[in-house]
């Protein structure tokens, strides 16, 4: 399923690049997607990214959250008119028969209040089952953008549920004699302790801020790309601390704000870098 | 004359978007083609009107410009934005202007349709291209027939169904629903309504409790209702639970026990049947895990998790909020029903459920302190602490609900306040003003008595400014009257603004007249300290004196007793007395004794009608 879609986008002009290297939120933190997509140059991607989100684990427990999936992101720049037609091209890739089943837009805004970032989309439902999420970039960094991409994200989790018409991601196939339990499930479990119990509240809280820091000094030495390196990371200690339960509701707005404070001034850096 | 269509196709349009535009093109359409359509068919992916009867040429138009004496200052920006240079502007009627030739419609035409497309507005709107254009969603085409022609700039294509059919030739104006039905979609919002309904109708008794069906409509272009049916064993989930689940993200309709209607785009009737059915029992069994380990850890232990949750940055845990609220709880009168109510009440705040569920919190706890055997009383109590919901939603029915929705509200104001947070012009947050208003609510229709040394100085004020606006035909300055008068609790004040609007102006007249006199006089000079009978001398003092000291405990004693139509009849009394007094007696008498010991009879009068209220707000 990953390489047909691979392939699919590959054939369309898409760069396949692989999944960064630091925890992410979401593959639309990761530069592929948010540096590419300021700007006025045109970029396609398409790439699988381990998605880390330390407050949705339930220890293996639970067959339908967890700390750790996986999506699969295309980024089109600028969207093309015929953008959703090539989304409805890759289903029938994998097999997803747009006439036997009801594929709906859903009505769905994204907003990612870390990074500055919104845009307007949907949820893509077949059969009911929400399967990808799509947005047209308005802002990122806080910046209205001149150029629009589109964002398609699938959930791979999801859409193999459906595919192999499994009820829980426990139960996928992930090759011939191996299923998602065999090869996640105690990952789950342990770093649902980690996230929930173990993850050091006093050394994270300092590394946020030495993360603050570092940022505004690489900011200032033009290096935009670390820079942004220790955004994710400074987001990435806040999902962590906000998991221990260490964040108070107050404490919260004003920690993304110094997030998207930093993504914001790194997005301005980027810009002003970029070659002309 | 010609008929008209104009289609704009977009991508899936939200269905806000949707009924934003169908309420603005018929007045799109009058003020750019002259006539209002015919017909308005939208829906996700086209928003078109139908238009018989334009004009197939336009008249000449005079328009006209600034008058002769204002030819040097104003003629040239009038003529510039005409396009017509100064000299050439005409004089009529003792102005300038300018006569716009009469034009065919199919010039004038793609412009007008430009301005129709421009001229929708919308709530929240995106770019997409480089075009300008601003839209709920892209738009990828544009389709006109003036009967069966074409006009210059807009396409005489339009598309069917989204994966069964594709881009299609529109023959006609007229031909426009019928080529759409042709092609797997029902254009007109109603008939799809109409179909849908019909289609759950005959699948049952079906219910929509969050009223997603308005959404439903533009959800799809085709509706195809089908029944699903979900294992029998998610059935031990609250039914609400059950409910939301299906509601509030999947929009299925419940037809009762584990059947529900779904609405589809088209599709296979039994692939796309058995895939909305996973996909349900799949959040349903997500719930249920959920809703396990939450009955495994009991309302008691959810209860005990509390301390660890923030309610209010600094206002404490829910812990705090729960020992504040059974302290509320206490002093409303609460019996035993309602401090249970009270001490368990926001247990559900730490149920995974309710995380889930944000909608349903109360009702969860409700249902957990059912299954850990609590009393009804206890349970419906804990669902019903947050009515009312809306300003003129339903009440808790219970009194321990009410007791429980006052202290909840109670709190939540007096911290907001005592955080800084009040409500400003029209940014409320919180929810304070419907906070207040529902307190009033539950004072006046719940007949809670809600003293009202429970709010503080500032949340008082806030709380029974609400009462401006609730009581009917009750003008503000009587409740402004009322609100002055030491009365103990919330709804008293309510009731004494009726008691005073309620009496005839004839009565009202005197006692208001000789309050705000007696308030205005009593204050000129030094009054004695104490009445001094010795000193009446005249017959009308000693009447308005032997009046008072019968009237003033009537008054008081009524409004102890909640009795406040006899408590302003009673202050009524004084009034023809007071004339009397004002006619004969000189209140500043040579004699300083007798002047200061008349002084301090006004006093007391005013005193006497005050427990009625501050008077002097009503404007006469």
């Amino acid at each position: 399923m990953i390489s047909a879609l691979q392939r699919y986008w590959a054939d369309r002009g898409c760069v396949v690049m692989q999944p960064y290297h630091t925890e992410l939120g979401a593959g639309t933190f990761n530069p592929a997607t948010f540096l590419r997509c300021l700007g006025p140059e045109p970029w396609r991607t398409v790439y699988v990214e381990p998605v880390i989100r330390p407050r949705d684990g339930r220890y293996g427990e639970n067959p339908y959250r967890f700390q750790h999936y996986f999506q699969l992101q295309v980024i089109l720049k600028p969207a093309p008119e015929d953008i959703l037609d090539q989304y409805f091209g890759s289903l029938e890739e994998i097999g997803i028969d747009t006439k036997r089943h009801d594929v709906r837009l859903v009505e769905d805004d994204w907003e990612g209040p870390t990074l500055g970032a919104w845009g307007l989309g949907w949820e893509v439902w077949v059969d009911g089952m929400e399967v990808t999420q799509f947005t047209y970039f308005q802002q990122l960094g806080g910046l209205e953008l001149d150029v629009v991409s589109g964002e398609i994200t699938y959930g791979l989790e999801r859409l193999a549920m459906f595919l192999q018409g499994k009820r829980s991601a426990w139960e996928l196939e992930w090759a011939p004699g191996f299923t998602w339990a065999d090869v996640y499930r105690e990952n789950e479990r342990q770093w649902s302790a980690y996230n929930f119990e173990a993850a050091p509240v006093d050394v994270l809280t300092r590394r946020f801020a030495e993360h603050e820091e570092e940022c505004a000094a690489l900011i200032a030495r033009r290096l935009t790309l670390p820079a942004y390196d220790q955004v994710l990371k400074a987001s990435h200690a806040f999902n962590l601390l906000d998991a221990r339960g260490a964040i108070s509701a107050t404490e919260r707005a004003s920690y993304i704000g110094r997030v998207r404070d930093l993504a914001r001034r790194v997005a301005e850096g980027y810009l002003a870098d970029a070659p002309v | 004359m010609p008929t008209l269509l104009f289609e704009i196709g977009c991508e899936e349009l939200p269905a806000r978007a949707v009924y934003e535009a169908e309420a603005q093109l018929p007045r799109l359409c009058e003020q750019h083609l002259g006539v209002l359509p015919d017909r308005v068919f939208v829906g996700p992916r086209r928003l078109a009107v139908l238009v018989g009867g334009i004009e197939e040429q336009t008249e000449d138009r005079w328009l006209k410009g600034p008058p002769l004496a204002l030819r040097e200052q104003a003629a040239a920006g009038f003529a510039k934005r005409h396009g017509v240079s100064a000299e050439d502007l005409e004089e009529r009627d003792g102005f300038l202007g300018v006569t716009v030739a009469a034009e065919s419609l199919s010039n004038v035409l793609p412009g007008r349709l430009d301005s129709i497309l421009r001229g929708l507005g919308f709530g929240k709107t995106m770019r997409w291209d480089d075009s300008g254009l601003r839209f709920p969603r892209p738009v990828r085409w544009t389709c006109a027939r003036l009967d069966g022609g074409s006009v210059e700039g807009y396409g005489t294509t339009t598309r069917g169904h989204r994966f069964t059919s594709g881009e299609l030739d529109l023959p006609s104006a007229e031909a426009y629903a019928e080529t759409l039905r042709g092609a797997d979609v029902e254009p007109d919002a109603a008939e799809r309504e109409r179909i849908i309904r019909e289609g759950l109708d005959a699948l049952g008794q079906w219910r929509d409790p969050l009223g997603k069906l308005r959404e439903v409509v533009h959800l799809v272009e085709r509706p195809l209702v089908l029944e699903g049916v979900f294992d029998e064993r998610f059935l031990q989930l609250p039914p609400r639970v059950v409910e939301t689940a299906m509601q509030s993200h999947q929009r299925y309709f419940p037809l009762g026990g584990n059947r529900f209607g779904l609405v589809a785009n088209g599709g296979d009737p039994d692939t796309v049947r058995a895939g909305n059915v996973n996909v349900l029992e799949g959040r349903l069994d997500d719930a249920t895990f959920t809703f396990e380990r939450d009955v495994q850890a009991g309302i008691e232990e959810l209860a005990g998790r509390l301390g660890s949750i923030v309610y209010f940055a600094g206002a404490g845990s829910f812990a705090d909020k729960t020992a504040r609220l059974e302290g509320l709880a206490d002093r409303l009168g609460g019996g035993d029903a309602s401090m249970e109510a009270a001490r368990l009440g926001k247990a559900d705040q730490s149920a995974e459920l309710v995380r889930e569920f944000p909608e349903l919190e109360g009702h969860i706890g409700a249902e957990y302190a059912r299954l850990a055997g609590f009393p009804e009383a206890v349970c419906s109590a804990i669902a019903e602490q947050y009515l009312p919901d809306s300003a003129g939603g339903p009440l808790p029915s219970t009194d321990p609900g009410r007791v429980l929705a006052a202290a909840d509200r109670i709190d939540a104001l007096t911290v907001s306040f005592s955080l800084g947070h009040k409500p400003s012009g029209s940014r409320d947050p919180f929810g304070l003003r419907r906070a207040a208003i529902g307190l009033c609510r539950l004072a006046t229709e719940g007949g809670l008595t809600i003293p009202r040394e429970l709010l503080p100085g500032e949340v008082a004020e806030f709380v029974e400014e609400r009462f401006e606006g609730l009581l009917g035909d009750v003008p503000v300055e009587f409740v402004r009257a009322a609100r002055t008068a030491s009365v103990p609790d919330l709804g008293s004040v309510a009731r004494l603004a009726r008691a005073l609007h309620a009496l005839p102006d004839e009565q009202l007249a005197p006692i208001h007249t000789a309050y705000i006199r007696a308030g205005r006089l009593g204050e000129k000079e030094k009054a004695a300290a104490k009445l001094d009978p010795e000193l009446l001398t005249d017959e009308a003092e000693r009447e308005v004196s032997q009046a008072l000291t019968q009237i003033e405990p009537e008054i008081t004693g009524a409004i102890e007793a909640g009795d406040f139509d006899v408590a302003v009849e009673a202050g009524a009394l004084l009034g023809p007395l007071l004339d009397r007094f004002f006619e004969e007696v000189l209140v500043m008498a040579e004699d300083p004794a007798v002047r200061r010991n008349r002084l301090r009879l006004l006093l007391d009068v005013r005193d006497t009608i005050g427990l009625l209220g501050d008077l002097s707000q009503i404007p006469r």
